[in-house]
């Protein structure tokens, strides 16, 4: 059974780092280097809190079946995966392989949709698919396609003569229950992780608008553009801050998505099944599938998880590559430090925090692109991904996978599959040198 | 750091001092903390992965149980299924104190133990005329497999099927459930050996190579956790949700009433985790507790019984505990409550606490 591991009820006695740095989420960091790490609560919530979280965690590892059913009915018809955590590894970055088949430990799912923009500004879902391929399904009914995937391999020589080899993927739809139109964009990404998102969602608006540079006024070769997108609930155009292209503007609607989209389960924020008007249809008449009370529990649990504290904050090797890190420009859009605003959880205002983005958009090249625009984001953009906890990847998911679609298998991959706006930065980790190069990562793995 | 830096200094320095006429070797580094090599070796080579091997013969019993169930279907070979399946939960839920690892990442956990069972699916593909074969019941979802799908089929609600309930089809799915299971179990146990994916050298090399645990304390408080989140499970979890929503659908292997049994066995495997060993002895994590403060190891080591002896007072099955015997599923609780507070608090102090 899948289970609840997010138990610690109170933080065991922490070392006191007399650095600052070593707190990457302030007051809501923990102490745990184990494959824990990431399913911490905040420490500093209140006993009613915690209750909440908890009950949030255990609605994140639901497993959800068939309707009808005495326990957990609503999966489907169409899904990618039956549980939160079953994509969302421990809280943490997903398996970088589609799970439509046996064992089912993949955490990708695929995103379709035509050109052009629905009136709320964002993708135009594809008749008959939406905007997202089903490739599970409950039995009797017809998954919509499936993914394959190839890969093919280029190399990058580093100034030293090392060589690093990149995967690419080659992305091919099958098993489609009908044609796909001609022209249909795909986007295929892999479940990030989920831990400090309620400090991102606290960071001031201002302060994340004041780091872009839409038109590179500063010739940097950095623009940095936030996105905007719907928000369901308001009916307002808001600043997107979550998913892989910042569509979301908050983690309620991020989650509320998800339940609808990735397990079929609908709920007072999406209450159509994700495959209304098409065969897979249940007919059934138990919409929303679950209530409002677990969509505000798995939201407030995604609020409060804990950030890891950074290790060997005071190594000399790593303090070396944080200084590369600055110099070789990472920082220039993986920003090291905010201080957060105020939050209706009280945990998550003014916090000076350390998450490594920025929450703008910028352009990561031709060969990370996805030519699928999603609201203001285009097909070369992407969100610069949090890097704090990056370091405990390999201990919280077994094998590592990074970038949008895990297409990277180390730190040293990721960063040469960086393009675009990242190109000089990326020149700049070519040509250090390898004790440079070890330092810097081994920055990246204190985090 | 810290420390370590400013004694390798100080050796330096004892050293150019006392170099021209009385020389003497710099003294070794003091040794930065406690070494936990013997204790993470005897948990992979001792714990672990007996668990496992010990959970793959049982299962493959449980086959052999439910062939010949096919075979020789009476009420005979009936319960002997039932009993195997019983017996394979034993070295299950002594797994679960250290639920992390390939169990994990590498998806075996809901390939074995997803829970609820899709019912409503399962019926479906009984009722049709798909194949049942391996690979056919393969494809199904986890919620089609598994430890609990296989008890639903063996026992149905509280052990309520008999013999002639069985249909042809479901023999044949039993089959290849079992077979998937054992294939399962047989998988697991290759990815903690050296001859299989080996993640023992992840545990047993922590702090020296592995790049799962950078230091011996991550592995450690890897082991701790462990063990507080089935502690956590058990109490708040198993216990707690069926009791506080006086749910019996909530219960865990309620189909073949083996609840009880199975919240004793997860806190045995807190007690194997600790006390070093599976049915046998080995060095554990209470070596460690006892170097510093072995009135805690005495403490904790009663705790866990207690434990297990206060869920063995529930009254049989638990399911109808839920409603009848309140004051003691509360004892049981609190006396589980008391495993997982020292662990979160004293014992994993004392490793946090180490360098």
């Amino acid at each position: 059974m899948l289970f609840s591991f997010a138990c610690s009820s109170k933080n065991p006695v922490a070392p006191t780092p007399s650095e600052d740095s070593a707190l990457s989420g302030g007051q809501a960091t923990v102490f745990d280097a184990s494959s824990q790490a990431f399913e911490m609560p905040i420490p500093t919530l209140s006993p009613d809190e915690l209750d909440k979280f908890f009950a949030g965690d255990t609605a994140f590892e639901q497993v959800f079946v068939t309707a009808p059913a005495e326990l957990n009915p609503g999966l489907g018809p169409v899904f990618s995966h039956t549980s939160c955590v079953g994509c969302h590894l421990r809280d943490g970055r997903g398996r970088g392989a589609f799970g439509s088949e046996p064992p089912f430990v993949g955490s990708m799912l695929m995103r379709v949709s035509l050109p052009g923009f629905t009136p709320h500004g964002g993708p135009v879902p594809v008749p008959g698919f939406g905007v997202q391929l089903g490739d599970r399904a409950n039995f009797g009914v017809v998954l919509e396609a499936r993914v394959q995937v190839s890969f093919y391999e280029t190399t990058e020589t580093l100034s030293d003569g090392e060589e690093v080899y990149l995967k690419h993927p080659i992305y091919t739809i099958v098993d489609a229950y009908q044609p796909l139109p001609a022209g249909v964009l795909l986007s295929a990404r892999m479940a990030p992780p989920v831990f400090g998102r309620g400090l991102l969602e606290a960071i001031p608006e201002s302060d994340i608008l004041a780091l872009s540079d839409p038109g590179d006024a500063n010739g940097d070769g950095i623009s940095g553009r936030p996105n905007y997108v719907y928000n369901f609930r308001t009916g307002q155009r808001e600043l997107g801050r979550f998913g892989l292209k910042a569509n979301n503007p908050d983690l309620l609607q991020q989650t509320a998505g998800a339940y609808n989209e990735d397990m079929g389960v609908t709920n007072p924020y999406f209450p159509r099944e994700s495959v209304s008007g098409q065969p897979q249809h249940d007919g059934r008449n138990d919409d929303p599938e679950i209530l409002q009370e677990t969509l505000d529990i798995t939201t407030f649990y995604l609020q409060t998880l804990a950030v890891p504290a950074r290790r060997l904050w005071d190594d000399p090797q790593a303090l070396q590559g944080e200084a590369l890190f600055e110099s070789t420009g990472c920082a220039n859009c993986h920003t090291t430090t905010f201080k957060t605003g105020n939050h209706s959880i009280s945990s998550l205002s003014d916090q000076i925090i350390h998450p490594y983005t920025d929450l703008l958009l910028h352009d990561m090249g031709e060969v990370l692109a996805d030519n699928r625009p999603d609201f203001e984001a285009d097909g070369r953009e992407w969100k610069t991904t949090p890097l704090w906890g990056i370091g405990l990847t390999e201990t919280v998911s077994g094998v590592p996978a990074y970038l949008h679609d895990g297409r990277a298998r180390t730190l040293l991959e990721a960063i040469m599959f960086h393009g675009g706006e990242a190109e000089q930065s990326r020149e700049a980790v070519r040509n250090l040198s390898k004790t440079d190069r070890d330092a810097l990562l081994a920055f990246l793995q204190s985090l | 750091m810290k420390h370590i830096t400013l004694s390798i200094i100080l050796a330096f320095s004892l050293a150019a001092c006392s170099s021209d006429d009385n020389p003497v070797a710099p003294e070794p580094e003091p040794d930065s903390g406690y070494d936990f090599s013997p204790i993470l070796t005897d948990f992979s080579d001792k714990t672990v992965i007996p668990t496992y091997k010990d959970l793959a013969n049982v299962a493959t019993e449980l086959l052999t149980a439910v062939q010949n169930l096919k075979t020789n279907p009476s009420a005979a070979t009936l319960a002997t299924a039932r009993a195997k399946w019983v017996a394979s939960r034993t070295p299950w839920e002594k797994s679960e104190g250290f639920l992390f690892g390939p169990v994990d990442f590498s998806g075996f956990d809901p390939a074995l133990d997803s829970w609820p069972v899709n019912r409503t699916d399962l019926e479906g593909v009984l009722g049709s005329s798909d194949p049942l074969t391996k690979t056919s019941v393969n494809n199904l979802a986890n919620e089609l497999k598994g430890f609990h799908t296989i008890e639903f089929l063996l026992f149905d609600e509280g052990g309520s099927k008999t013999i002639e309930d069985f249909t042809p089809r479901q023999y044949d799915y039993l089959i290849a459930a079992t077979e998937l299971l054992k294939d399962a179990a047989v998988s697991l146990h290759t990815s903690w050996i050296a001859s299989g994916e080996n993640f023992r050298a992840q545990v047993v090399n922590a702090g020296a190579g592995s790049s799962t645990y950078t230091t011996q304390k991550a592995a450690v408080q890897e082991m701790v956790n462990g063990m507080i989140g089935i502690a956590d499970e058990v109490g708040n979890g198993k216990i707690a949700d069926p009791f506080t929503e006086q749910d019996t659908r909530l219960v865990e292997s309620q189909f073949s009433f083996n609840s009880l049994l199975d919240f004793q066995d997860n806190m045995r495997s807190i007690q194997n985790v600790y006390l070093g060993g599976y049915n046998v002895e080995a060095a554990g994590l209470d070596e460690f507790v006892k170097s510093k403060d072995s009135a805690l190891d005495q403490r904790f080591q009663a705790e866990i019984q207690a434990a297990i002896t206060e869920i063995g007072k529930i009254s049989f099955p638990f399911r109808d505990a839920l409603a009848t015997d309140a004051a003691q599923i509360t004892a049981a609780q609190q006396a589980i409550a008391t495993v997982q507070q020292t662990l979160e608090g004293d014992i994993m102090s004392l490793v946090l606490a180490e360098q």
